[in-house]
């Protein structure tokens, strides 16, 4: 157990000194958010937009971010050649725990920075319960690094890499999507937390069926 | 005969489907025969 | 062959009788059927609009079987049936929404309304699409077998989502709600047996076509063995 948990911090310390060496996926992502936020706030211009449709936005910026980014995790170690290095080193599954805590790393990074801008710059976007906002970018977060590292494990094998993986995407991130931008409505709405208790449960159970899922297929996958 | 069916437009929509159906059914029939037959051809 | 005859000549009665038969406010003949406010003979879309649907469901279920038993034997075989059940799926669910849609701009006003039952096939033609775009983007039967086996099951893990979801967003506008809603069920016992001997009519048609499809592809996968 205690070697296991070693390997996986292994390959996510891997895969975190490669890319704050090359910053290849970082520099990237972060100028799409800054760019996606600057054409938003074009857009809106002095327009007063309803906080409740704005919270739709951010969960956009968010979603297509994700899809420019963490695809790179298992389509860099196949450009590479590395693959076959680490079908030697680590057994599969310790290798999709690694790329999916790493994933997480840099979706989370990613999503505080992105919520951050959000917060400064769009000023009809303010929350109103903080607890449940900060509750629902976590979980969402959670369930996006989940889904997509998936998703990018098959892409990794497949010959057009990147416009294949938002569109396998959409339909297995949809159910978080819709109910991570019903979360955050009720947090701009200052609703109880009691009241979007039903919303986490949706998102908890998504990750955790999502997670088992994966662990449960990733060998099929890795093995090809 | 002719005055019952322009009264009742849902008859006329109801044989036009019918025909519709006959025919993809007869398709089917003679896709199956053929299928068969290929089949046959492949075991020799 | 019997049995395709007995099919061919069943659903031609069942289209016949879907028709033809009166629909009254007051159905006392065997052969009436009931008059549903706001529907009147639109109320026929139920015989061949939702065996459709169910057909719909029932291929992609077909898939994920046969995708799961591919996981496990390896046999490309079940590949071959579950891609065939996967791509009739995606006509069937083209055909439902279709229908569904045209009906729904009479009944509900709109082409679309985002509805329960309209997000879930929408989602499941996204699935479809996603699938059989997977799979041209593979090369290497094998290779194109698991991976496209794997998303569908990905895939349909996260459907069932959406029964709990889409109540808190949407409210249903389907006619089995609006008709629980009044109280009483007004579907009566002709209605019910036309509709389910459809339901069972389209089941045996969509295994007809899909025993014909997998055919087709055994005799396509022969061929290229034999010419190698």
């Amino acid at each position: 157990m205690v070697e296991s948990i070693k390997i996986i911090l292994t390959i996510f310390k891997k895969d975190l000194y490669s890319e704050l060496r090359t910053r290849y996926a970082l520099n990237a992502l972060l100028m799409f958010v800054i760019t996606t936020l600057s054409i938003i706030l074009f857009s809106i211009g002095n327009e007063s937009v309803s906080p409740e449709l704005l919270s739709g936005v951010l969960w956009i910026i968010i979603f297509f971010s994700t899809m420019s980014g963490l695809s790179r995790t298992f389509v860099s170690e196949e450009e590479r050649g590395t693959v076959m290095t680490l079908h030697l080193i680590a057994k599969p599954l310790k290798i999709y725990f690694g790329k999916l805590l790493f994933n997480l790393a840099l979706l989370l990074g990613l999503n505080i920075f992105t919520v951050a801008l959000y917060l400064l710059f769009v000023t009809s976007f303010s929350v109103g319960n903080y607890a449940i906002f900060i509750t629902t970018i976590i979980l969402g977060t959670l369930g996006l690094a989940s889904g997509s590292t998936i998703i990018a494990a098959i892409i990794a094998k497949a010959n057009t890499k990147g416009t294949l993986y938002p569109v396998l995407s959409f339909p297995i991130l949809l159910p978080l999507l819709l109910t991570v931008i019903n979360a955050t409505k009720l947090s701009v709405e200052n609703a109880l937390f009691a009241e979007a208790l039903g919303e986490f449960q949706i998102l908890f159970s998504y990750l955790i069926v999502l997670t088992v899922i994966s662990f449960l297929l990733f060998e099929f996958i890795w093995k090809e | 005969m002719f005055e019952f069916f322009s009264q009742n437009a849902l008859y006329i929509v109801m044989s036009i489907v019918l025909i519709g159906w006959v025919g993809i059914f007869w398709y089917l029939l003679r896709l199956d025969k053929k299928m068969n037959k290929i089949e046959k051809m492949f075991k020799e | 062959m019997a049995f395709k005859l007995i099919l061919g000549a069943w659903l031609s009665i069942i289209l016949i009788v879907g028709f033809s038969f009166p629909i009254t406010t007051n159905p006392t003949n065997w052969y009436d059927l009931p008059f549903v406010p706001g529907l009147e003979d639109k109320a026929r879309i139920l015989f061949f609009h939702v065996p459709m649907a169910w057909v719909t469901t029932l291929a992609f279920i077909i898939s994920l079987i046969y995708g799961i038993k591919y996981l496990t034997k390896k046999n490309l075989d079940y590949d071959i049936i579950s891609s065939s059940s996967a791509g009739l799926g995606m006509m069937f669910c083209v055909l439902a929404t279709v229908t569904g849609s045209l009906w729904a701009k009479f009944t509900w006003g709109s082409f679309w309304n985002w509805d329960p039952r309209e997000t879930s096939i929408f989602v499941l033609l996204l699935i479809y699409g996603a699938y059989f775009a997977l799979r041209s983007a593979i090369d290497g039967d094998e290779k194109k077998a698991t991976l496209s086996a794997v998303y569908a099951i990905i895939a349909g893990i996260t459907v069932p989502f959406f029964i709990f979801i889409m109540p808190r967003i949407v409210e249903g506008l389907h006619p089995n709600e609006a008709i629980v809603s009044q109280g009483k069920i007004s579907m009566n016992k002709t209605m019910l047996v036309i509709f389910l001997s459809s339901l069972a009519a389209f089941t045996g048609l969509f295994f007809w076509i899909l025993n014909l499809k997998v055919r087709a592809a055994r005799l396509e996968s022969k061929y290229y063995l034999k010419g190698e």
